[in-house]
């Protein structure tokens, strides 16, 4: 115990035309059970006001703290310092534009994955106040609850070297959105409509398997297997597409 | 304004689910071919006789006559396939070096291989397919002659690594890209690959080996 | 500056909020939602066990109807909710929850068969009905007669919130995430939209819109040990309040949870007890039994939080460097239901504490957690003071909670109340028509625009922002905790006013430009100290004891002078609130009576006649 870290943090405010992308270094002594919460608001409040960092829940659970911590992203609430070396190496998420320092504009891609994978029950159904709710397995909805558990942080979009490549690939976190409708027995959309918001090189095609998703989703989400699962569904509508008489 | 609200505007492709498949299937095709490939250079190793016996069967059949230059297309097709996906332009090849430097992530950087294996497969497999095609027929002499020259050797002694490299994590990330292997099997699959890699370039390098000794 | 213009403005994108939004937008109005961070990241996205509805399709919920939920949440407020709100509550929220179900929440569903669980530490067996087979199941939460809490595993409000968003993009609801309102605008009689910062740019923006909404969320962020997210500061409160017109309800009544882990404050869900948990001491004795045989750890949570204190006080909490604490234990649910059903909670022990709650008991103490009290309003939502102006959610005081809120009852309330506030909304935007005097909209820019320079100049004083905050917390520590007394409140609030003072002396040490964390701190510092102080006079005036508020001074409920609510609304410049009082409920379906639990004594409301 009573080590002093050294942070290497990434700063940079595009609102001020002072200031250039850099890295500032602080120290910092380390305190038992310290998370990187705890850390970065200490920096804030004793050494620099003006750093930038998001947090929200604190508890692992919103996904607002994404960062990349020593070279992988990752939640920085969960994040014990006592887990890490001496020296740590902060940076912002790539890939999200940046608002300042450590802190990204997840929110907008994000919204705007929504609404190209439509990201909703599609039904004909109209809610009925006076009727039963319809019935669902529990198995099935706890298999959908499984894949919902993605709290939108980034990390695994921000560690895809397709998407680094293709700014217009869904990524992991898309596809998973996906892969949850598909499960849903509420959601009456063919296979057709899937294929054809993901059936392309933006969805499942431009995926190239670097499974870098799976490997830092901090929810540990089954994302190799959901896009293993897509792919293949989605590979045989694209064939089944091929035959004039099976399309639909 | 700062309310960033651009949509990417999506001109979905039919045809990426069939490239895709495509891709794969090549892939597949050619990694078949490899272990045959395998079978019949390394035969060598039992003597001269059993390769000359196999690539007399290749070539009576006209295998080799057709499906020399048929590899040669798939091979091909292959390329045209994956260039789908390799960085071409100099600034998407420093944005995914720097990410795969940042990131320090193996499955990334496999991929990193199989791009920079794969370029250089093209160059090289090409020459030699030529070199091998345009003198048939094949037998163990021919190619032990080949070898001794001292070029051939170096050349092969890069290519194969390149190749069994970029088979076995080709191998691999069908496997995981498809679905194949899932999350439980993964890190099992992973040491599968590396064997088998670790394999193909030893049976390759006896087989190379062998060819240099082999009296003329 | 820019300048929106919309129907309705949602100032909060939690449940509450796009509920509303929903409903305005699926009658063709324009919405636009604000918000501190991307809608899907707001607070209730936290909400772990679940939200309470008298479906009655489990066993142990069998019989179950909102007659019996009324009862449950009148009780748990100590008679200090509204019952006309209560009622219409216990009503709609069946109906809100299937209509969740049809849109896309993957509810956990009633299995049958038979099947055990656990109570008190003890196992029993339970069978489902084959008929009930696939209908949305529930748990048991405190305070409550029956299994009524609705749950997905123990990601309730993140599957109701993602799901809300999604229904919420679907209707085209527009949101500007990273936006924070800092004042409303009003011409004194009608609300007219509000002015807000964008925390990406730090440039100011006017929003003017027919209808406003408040549904900013709790504003647990006074205390420094809070389950809250870290954005929940009140904000939203904060606005109200400074009009000097709109009064806040019940701002004394503040809620503590039993189970905060220690040190980090985060909450793990009372789903722990609900599905058979328990509360152990230093001596690893069960000892919530020896005060309340009945309901033992789920009586409701001001009783349990306060005998926790309680033992604690008594010596037989576990000291750590972090102060005492007790032991929550859930070792004998076992792997499967953990896995299953408190996924999150095994997940937070093992990532917060480095424990797996498998094999050890998880430390915890109650910590500050909701907040009953809020922007008071109508049974409709409309806030009292301004036409154009409502409140839904925990921001809201529509006051079904009263005294103290039931677990499982405000997520809940965030979509009944905004089904209902959402529709009363509509009627209003249909017959509504305001005009926007330009010089009120520039007026209230200019306002915040010279707070920001003077901040940036440091005119008003050097005060470091983060002192300022650390004295408010160490105050509202010394005075408005979980046990209440006359001279420490009358201490808390002395504090509290020198606080104030010192918060509008605050000078920035940074630059303040962009998107600059301390001016945000710095902006909204004053108004948290003055919500603190309605904290604290409420509960220095209130000389009773009542749900959660519980003074030792004044230990017995008082019916026959407290069956009040307390209305604070600032006068500018002033140094206090002004306190106003209405009475709890206009009608009494059930009257003042026995809890239950928590023992206390009570003074009648009769002896007032006589
Ligand atoms: C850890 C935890 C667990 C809980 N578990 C349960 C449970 O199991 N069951 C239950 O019934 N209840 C539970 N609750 C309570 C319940 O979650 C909340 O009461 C409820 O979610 C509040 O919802 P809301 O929509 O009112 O506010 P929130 O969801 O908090 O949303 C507030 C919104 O307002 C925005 N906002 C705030 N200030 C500003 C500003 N100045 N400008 C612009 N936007 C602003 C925020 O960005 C956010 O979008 C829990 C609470 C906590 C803290
Ligand atoms: C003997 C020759 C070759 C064999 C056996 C082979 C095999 C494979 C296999 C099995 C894959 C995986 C397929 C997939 O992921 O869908 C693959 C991928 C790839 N191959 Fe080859 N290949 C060969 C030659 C080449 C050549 C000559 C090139 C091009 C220059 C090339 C470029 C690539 C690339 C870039 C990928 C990655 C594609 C992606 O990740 O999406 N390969 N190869
Ligand atoms: C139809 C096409 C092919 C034929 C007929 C063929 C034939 C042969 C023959 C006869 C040899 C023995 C050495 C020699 O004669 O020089 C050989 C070796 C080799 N070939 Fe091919 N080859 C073909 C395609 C390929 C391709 C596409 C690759 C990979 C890109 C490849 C990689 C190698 C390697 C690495 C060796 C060294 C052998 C070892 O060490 O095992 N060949 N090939
Ligand atoms: S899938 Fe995992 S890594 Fe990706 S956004 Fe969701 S939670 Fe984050
Ligand atoms: S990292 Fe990217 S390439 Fe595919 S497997 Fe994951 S989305
Ligand atoms: S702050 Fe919410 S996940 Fe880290």
């Amino acid at each position: 115990m009573a080590r002093n870290l050294t942070f290497s943090i990434f700063r940079y405010n595009p609102q001020d035309p002072a200031s250039t992308p850099h890295t500032d270094t602080f120290v910092l002594d380390e305190t038992n059970h310290m998370t990187l919460f705890i850390a970065l608001n200490r920096l804030r409040e004793e050494q620099d006001p003006g750093l930038q960092f998001d947090f929200c829940c604190r508890a692992g659970i919103c996904g607002a703290c994404a960062m990349v911590v020593n070279g992988r992203p990752g939640l920085a609430c969960h994040t014990k310092t006592k887990d890490l070396p001496d020296k740590i190496t902060l940076m912002p998420l790539p890939f999200f534009t940046l608002v300042g320092d450590l802190s990204v504009d997840t929110g907008t891609w994000f919204r705007n994955m929504a609404k190209r994978v439509e990201s909703w029950i599609h039904t004909e159904k109209e809610f009925n106040a006076e009727a039963l709710e319809e019935r669902m397995s529990n198995d099935v909805a706890e298999q959908i609850y499984e894949l919902e558990r993605c709290i939108e942080c980034g990390c695994c979009v921000a560690a895809c070297g397709s998407a680094i490549l293709r700014p217009d690939f869904l990524g992991a976190a898309g596809l998973n959105r996906i892969a949850r409708f598909l499960l849903d027995p509420r959601d009456q959309r063919t296979r057709r409509e899937y294929f054809d918001v993901v059936g392309n090189d933006q969805g499942i095609f431009g995926c190239m398997g670097l499974l870098a998703c799976e490997d830092v989703c901090p929810k540990h989400l089954p994302l190799q297997d959901q896009l293993g699962m897509l792919r293949w569904k989605m590979g045989w509508a694209g064939l089944m597409n091929l035959l004039p008489w099976k399309r639909k | 304004m700062s309310i960033d609200t651009a949509i990417y505007v999506q001109t979905p492709s039919r045809s990426s689910a069939c490239l895709d498949w495509l891709q794969m299937l090549t892939g597949a095709g050619l990694i078949l071919f490899m272990w045959m490939h395998m079978v019949l250079v390394a035969s060598v190793i039992f003597g001269p006789g059993a390769m000359n016996t196999i690539a007399h069967f290749f070539e009576s059949t006209y295998m080799a006559q057709v499906g020399g230059p048929l590899i040669g297309l798939v091979f091909l097709l292959h390329f045209v396939l994956a260039a789908r996906k390799i960085p071409f332009r100099a600034e998407q090849q420093s944005r995914i070096w720097k990410h795969a430097r940042m990131l320090a992530h193996r499955d990334t950087w496999l991929w990193l291989v199989q791009v920079v294996t794969a370029m250089l497969i093209l160059i090289m497999g090409a020459i030699h397919m030529w070199v091998v095609l345009t003198d048939l027929p094949i037998t163990a002499q021919k190619s032990a002659a080949r070898i001794q020259g001292g070029f051939w050797m170096t050349f092969y002694l890069f290519l194969l690594p390149l190749v069994e490299l970029h088979v076995g994590i080709g191998l691999y990330r069908i496997a995981v890209k498809w679905g194949f292997v899932g999350r439980d099997k993964r890190s099992k699959m992973k040491r599968f690959e590396y064997g088998i890699t670790g394999i193909f370039i030893f049976i390759g390098l006896i087989t190379l080996l062998r060819f240099y000794f082999l009296a003329v | 500056m820019q300048t929106f213009h919309t129907d309705l403005l949602c100032i909060g994108a939690g449940l509450a909020g796009e509920r509303v939004a929903i409903e305005a937008a699926a009658a063709g109005f324009d919405v636009i939602c604000l918000s501190l961070v991307p809608a899907r990241r707001s607070h209730s996205s936290a909400a772990q066990g679940g939200m309470q509805a008298a479906l009655g399709n489990c066993a142990m919920g069998e019989g179950d109807c909102p007659d019996v939920h009324f009862e449950d949440t009148v009780k748990g407020s100590d008679w200090g909710c509204d019952q006309e709100v209560a009622r219409l509550f216990v009503d709609s929220a069946p109906v809100a929850m299937r209509q969740l179900a049809a849109w896309g929440v993957p509810w956990n569903r009633v299995v049958p068969g038979k099947s055990t669980y656990f109570k008190g530490g003890k196992l029993f067996e339970k069978e489902e009905k084959k008929d009930k087979e696939g209908l949305i199941t529930a748990r048991a939460f405190g305070g409550t007669a029956k299994w009524r809490t609705c749950y997905t595993s123990d990601g309730t409000g993140h599957t109701v919130l993602y799901t809300m968003d999604n229904r919420a993009v679907q209707l085209g609801v527009d949101v500007h995430d990273k936006t924070e309102v800092l004042s409303l605008i009003h011409d004194g009689e009608n609300c007219l939209g509000a002015v807000a910062r964008c925390l990406k740019t730090g440039a100011l923006r006017a929003y003017l819109a027919r209808a406003t909404l408040i549904a900013t969320g709790g504003f647990g962020r006074i205390y420094r040990e809070s389950t809250n997210a870290v954005i929940n500061d009140g904000g939203g409160l904060i606005i109200a309040l400074d009009t000097g017109l709109v009064p806040l309800g019940n701002m004394e009544a503040v809620q503590f949870h039993p189970t905060g882990i220690v040190p980090t404050d985060i909450l793990v869900t009372e789903g722990c007890r609900g599905d058979g948990g328990t509360l152990l001491d230093k001596d690893m004795h069960r000892f919530m039994p020896d005060y309340e045989p009945e309901k033992a750890e789920l009586a409701s949570r001001d009783v349990v939080s306060r005998w926790m204190t309680h033992h604690m006080r008594q010596g037989k909490g576990v000291p750590s460097p972090y102060g005492d604490h007790l032991w929550l234990d859930i070792r004998h649910l076992g792997a499967q239901h953990l896995a299953t059903k408190l996924r999150e909670v095994d997940e937070i022990c093992k990532n917060f504490l480095g424990i797996d709650p498998l094999e050890s008991p998880i430390p915890v103490r109650p910590t500050q957690h909701y907040s009953m009290g809020g922007v008071r309003t109508n049974k409709d939502g409309a806030a009292y003071g301004l036409k154009g102006l409502f409140s839904a959610g925990e921001a809201a005081c529509w006051d079904m909670h009263g005294f103290n809120r039931l677990g499982g009852n405000s997520l809940a309330e965030t979509v009944v109340a905004g089904m209902i506030v959402g529709a009363k909304m509509v009627e209003f935007l249909q017959g509504h028509q305001v005009s926007y005097p330009t010089n009120v909209v520039a007026d209230a820019a200019k306002l915040q625009q010279e707070r920001i320079q003077r901040l940036i100049a440091r005119s008003d004083g050097s005060e470091n922002v983060y002192m300022v905050r650390n004295a408010m917390f160490d105050a509202l520590m010394q005075g408005a905790g979980i046990f209440r007394n006359g001279s420490d409140l009358q201490m808390c609030l002395d504090t509290l006013q020198e606080v104030h003072q010192r918060a509008r002396q605050i000078g920035l040490r940074s630059n303040g430009l962009g998107a600059n964390p301390e001016l945000a701190m710095a902006l909204r510092l004053p108004g948290m100290v003055r919500l603190a102080l309605c904290v604290a006079y409420g509960a220095l005036q209130r000389t009773e004891s009542r749900g959660s508020h519980a003074r030792e001074d004044y230990p017995e409920r008082n019916d026959r002078d407290w069956l009040v609510r307390t209305l604070a609304t600032w006068q500018p410049d002033s140094e206090l609130p002004t306190l106003n009082y209405e009475p709890a409920s206009q009608v009494w379906h059930i009257p003042p009576g026995e809890r239950g639990y928590g023992g206390g004594k009570i003074i009648s409301a009769d002896s007032k006649k006589q």
